[in-house]
């Protein structure tokens, strides 16, 4: 007899399902044979998992535990990062010179963290252009990013008491092909020359068509991405480029509020952790031991 | 401003210039060159050669129409090789600009070429929006995701879609992207579905995706126009990459020759500058 | 009001999410929830695309009407966004037979015609123009300034020979071993080591970042804080 194996059909739930891989059996064979089972339900929590769930925990911890220390006024060292210290040089260089700061928070989806990275430290942007009195130009490339970037330029704008000087076209939405994005931008840097130009967020292969025209066109140009693949272009056309986690450290950076720094510190600390475990690893793997080790961090 | 102070700051238009002629010579004098084979492309081809015949394989076209000419060679290369070993395909997109179409185009194009037939051969399931969501769906159910084909009809009505419900009854994805999508593929199809996932990337994406070949969760790898040119070596259907080759090989050459003018004139410029 | 119910939807969207990676999301309330935010969200990300089409074409026919330097263009870009919309969104029951299929986005449509000889050629002589802007850039900007550039340069060289056919055969000629080399200790090798700790770092950022946002300690993204 034919031992249909019982699958769990993704349309009914579990008691239902195992009805239904009975009933198979019987009308398969007529009879139900005793060492055919029903499809025994399997837990709902993911067993397999909890590496991943012991990780999120300790990384919590240590997030919270610093952004805790930095609320009680515990001093936290963060580098400098040069690229960031620019942006307010860069503006007034714009503002000296009569001529706009034009900001691209990357081109994907506003689902994307590095775009969030990217209007977060637009809000940044937004206030110094505002205190300024700068024009800020701001392309975008999906409809949710145009949304969010307005709200975020608004606010900048309404908390530096400079209500009166915002424009709501200031975020535009140009297009949503990637290199119709490109040359929209390109035309707004050879016709506008801004005097600086800042690129923050996840980017592909327009960077380099992007960055270079800026680059011809004589701006200052700030570049931030977390796509590894993208950073050669940004390094050779960019005054200044933000690599990996760098751009999302961006935001905590300018702010300088304690609770955000706090957050880096204890990423930091994760990092130290998980450096030790690369180590471990390494060392066990030399000595042929390590295949228990390993299927401690295998998520299945 | 001396010699080398001009040289160093030459026009950029001259760079230009000299790259357009670079481009356009080789279309002139065509010339074939000998392909050597990277290991990670000859892993994908022996991945590809070692599944049983008639099963099935997922081929995706995550691909802009801008990025086809390196993209394109691939998928061609590919599903000679699929093909030609009586593998079922199943394609798809997440690509809305131009993915469906382009999946169309080429996959027929092949299939006429070796007798397939629609709906029992192959199947092209087009473009649905969300692609983390489609991803982790077609690992429960495709016909949840799509309930039709590109062209609209229902999966029930195609006989090759009737034993082919989800990742489980795929033997290998074949990965073609422009793009950051390949990331999920790995990360979400190949982690939590446990399916051997083999890409054809771009150039500039190659040499991050050599990470994840290193770590065993692809299962080979196609860097740029050469990979494309190395699959169609080892398909042996020399077309558009192979002859791409001879334009490439110059410009790369063209590119180191002006690196080191560029080098010089800042080395001699520097000197003559120390000098005085 | 304004700070607090985002921060809210953003807590409880991303526990949703957290918590059905840890749950078995077949037939119960975990996977329930998450699939009906993740419909939600490609519902919401649909209807956003009004406020798109509403900028640009706001934004350009301000252009023209003003008749700001190059109103021309601007006119052209909202000509050129009805010509895709328009027969995209008539339906082929309202047109004749003959002309049907000019309609909607099917093989044949206006919106398909406009796509692959319009669209698509553009697209891709915008990509072209990448060639040139390397070889510009990296004049410009690939100089032996210090020993590190000095390492970059010779490795970037040795790769760009390695990856065609004619720089192979060169190096060949100088050593038969080193196309191999290179890809043995350079692309799988040195650049795989450094792609790892430049994705770990920006995955543990990205980590940390997401963290701070379902926290609600980091809402610099709505403008705040």
């Amino acid at each position: 007899m034919a031992t249909p194996r019982a699958k769990r059909d993704p349309i009914l739930p579990a008691w239902r399902t195992a009805l239904y891989a009975l009933a198979l059996m019987a009308v398969d064979a007529g009879v139900v044979a005793a060492q055919d089972q029903p499809a025994t339900a399997e837990p709902l929590f993911r067993v397999d998992r909890i590496n991943a769930l012991i990780a999120i925990l300790v990384f919590g911890t240590a997030v919270t535990l610093y952004t805790r220390w930095a609320k009680q006024g515990k001093p936290l060292y963060i580098r400098k990062l040069a690229g960031l210290d620019a942006i307010e040089e860069a503006v007034g260089r714009a503002t000296e010179m009569g001529k706009p700061v034009l900001f691209i928070p990357g081109l994907q989806e506003l689902d994307e963290i590095e775009t969030i990275a990217g209007v977060s430290i637009l809000g940044r942007v937004a206030r110094i252009t505002a205190q300024y009195e700068t024009p800020l130009i701001v392309p975008v490339r999906y409809p949710l990013v145009l949304a969010a970037g307005q709200e975020v330029v608004e606010q900048a704008y309404r908390e530096m008491g400079r209500s009166d000087a915002y424009n709501k076209d200031t975020v535009r939405y140009v297009a949503g092909d990637q290199m119709a994005f490109a040359a929209t931008v390109n035309g707004m840097l050879m016709r506008e020359k801004p005097a600086a130009n800042i690129y923050m967020g996840a980017f592909f292969a327009e960077s380099l068509v992007i960055a270079e025209t800026g680059n011809a066109a004589g701006s200052i140009q700030i570049a931030g991405t977390a796509r590894p693949e993208q950073l050669p272009f940004f390094i050779a056309a960019c005054d200044y480029t933000l690599m990996g986690e760098e751009l999302y450290a961006a935001s905590a950076y300018l702010s300088h509020e304690p609770m955000l720094l706090g957050g880096l510190k204890g990423q930091d600390l994760f990092k130290i952790l998980l450096v030790l475990v690369i180590i471990v690893g390494i060392v066990l793997m030399m000595f042929g031991a390590a295949d228990t080790f390993l299927s401690w961090f295998t998520i299945t | 401003m001396s010699f080398w102070d001009r040289i160093s700051r030459l026009d950029r238009r001259w760079i230009y210039l000299l790259v357009w002629l670079t481009v356009i010579t080789p279309l002139f004098l065509p010339a074939t060159f000998p392909i050597s084979v990277t290991p990670e492309a000859r892993q994908l081809y022996d991945a590809v050669q070692a599944l049983p015949d008639s099963c099935v394989v997922l081929l995706t076209f995550d691909t802009y129409p801008n990025a086809l000419a390196e993209t394109e060679p691939m998928a061609r290369a590919a599903l000679h090789h699929l093909f030609r070993k009586h593998i079922r395909v199943v394609t798809l997109t997440t690509i809305p600009l131009g993915g469906p179409s382009i999946a169309e185009r080429v996959t027929r194009e092949l299939a006429a070429t070796y007798r397939k037939t629609y709906g029992v051969d192959f199947v092209n399931l087009g473009y649905k929006p969300n692609y983390v969501s489609v991803l982790k769906g077609l690992g429960t159910s495709i016909e949840s995701i799509y309930p039709t084909d590109n062209s609209g009809t229902p999966l029930a009505q195609l006989p090759l879609m009737q034993n082919v419900k989800s990742y489980s009854d795929m033997k290998f994805i074949f990965v073609v992207t422009d793009n950051g999508i390949i990331d999920y593929w790995i990360s979400i199809v190949n982690a939590q579905f446990k399916i051997p996932v083999g890409a054809g990337v771009t150039a500039v994406m190659a040499p991050k995706q050599y990470a994840y070949v290193g770590s065993g969760q692809m299962t080979g790898l196609l860097g740029g126009m050469k990979g494309a040119a190395e699959y169609e070596e080892l398909v042996d259907k020399h077309a558009l990459a192979t002859r791409g080759m001879g334009i490439q090989s110059l410009i790369h050459i063209l590119l180191i020759v002006l690196i080191g003018i560029g080098n010089l004139a800042y080395f001699m410029g520097r000197r003559k500058r120390g000098a005085a | 009001m304004r700070t607090t119910v985002p921060v809210a939807i953003a807590f409880v969207s991303g526990i949703i999410m957290l918590v059905s990676f840890f749950f078995r999301t077949e037939d119960n309330v975990f996977g329930d929830a998450s699939q009906q935010l993740l419909i939600w969200s490609s519902i919401i990300g649909g209807f956003s695309f009004l406020l798109g089409a509403i900028s640009i074409v706001r934004v350009n026919w301000r252009n023209v009407r003003l008749k700001k330097s190059g109103w021309g263009y601007n006119l052209l870009t909202v000509l050129a966004v009805f010509a895709m919309l328009v027969p995209a969104l008539i339906k082929k029951g309202w047109l004749p037979e003959s002309m049907a299929h000019l309609a909607g986005r099917d093989a044949g449509s206006i919106y398909d015609w406009i796509f692959i000889y319009v669209a698509t050629p553009m697209s891709q002589t915008m990509f072209a123009v990448l060639a040139f802007y390397i070889a510009s850039a990296a004049y410009r900007a690939f100089r032996a300034r210090s020993a590190e550039a000095t390492l970059l340069l010779i490795t970037a060289s040795l790769v760009m020979l390695w990856r065609v056919p004619m720089g192979e055969a060169l190096l060949n000629s100088i050593h038969p071993g080193l196309p191999g080399w290179i890809n043995t200790y350079v692309m799988s090798g040195i650049n795989l080591s450094v792609q790892r700790g430049i994705l770990l770092g920006a995955a543990l950022g990205a980590a940390s970042f997401s963290l701070r946002i379902l926290l609600g300690i980091e809402r610099t993204y709505m403008g705040r804080g």
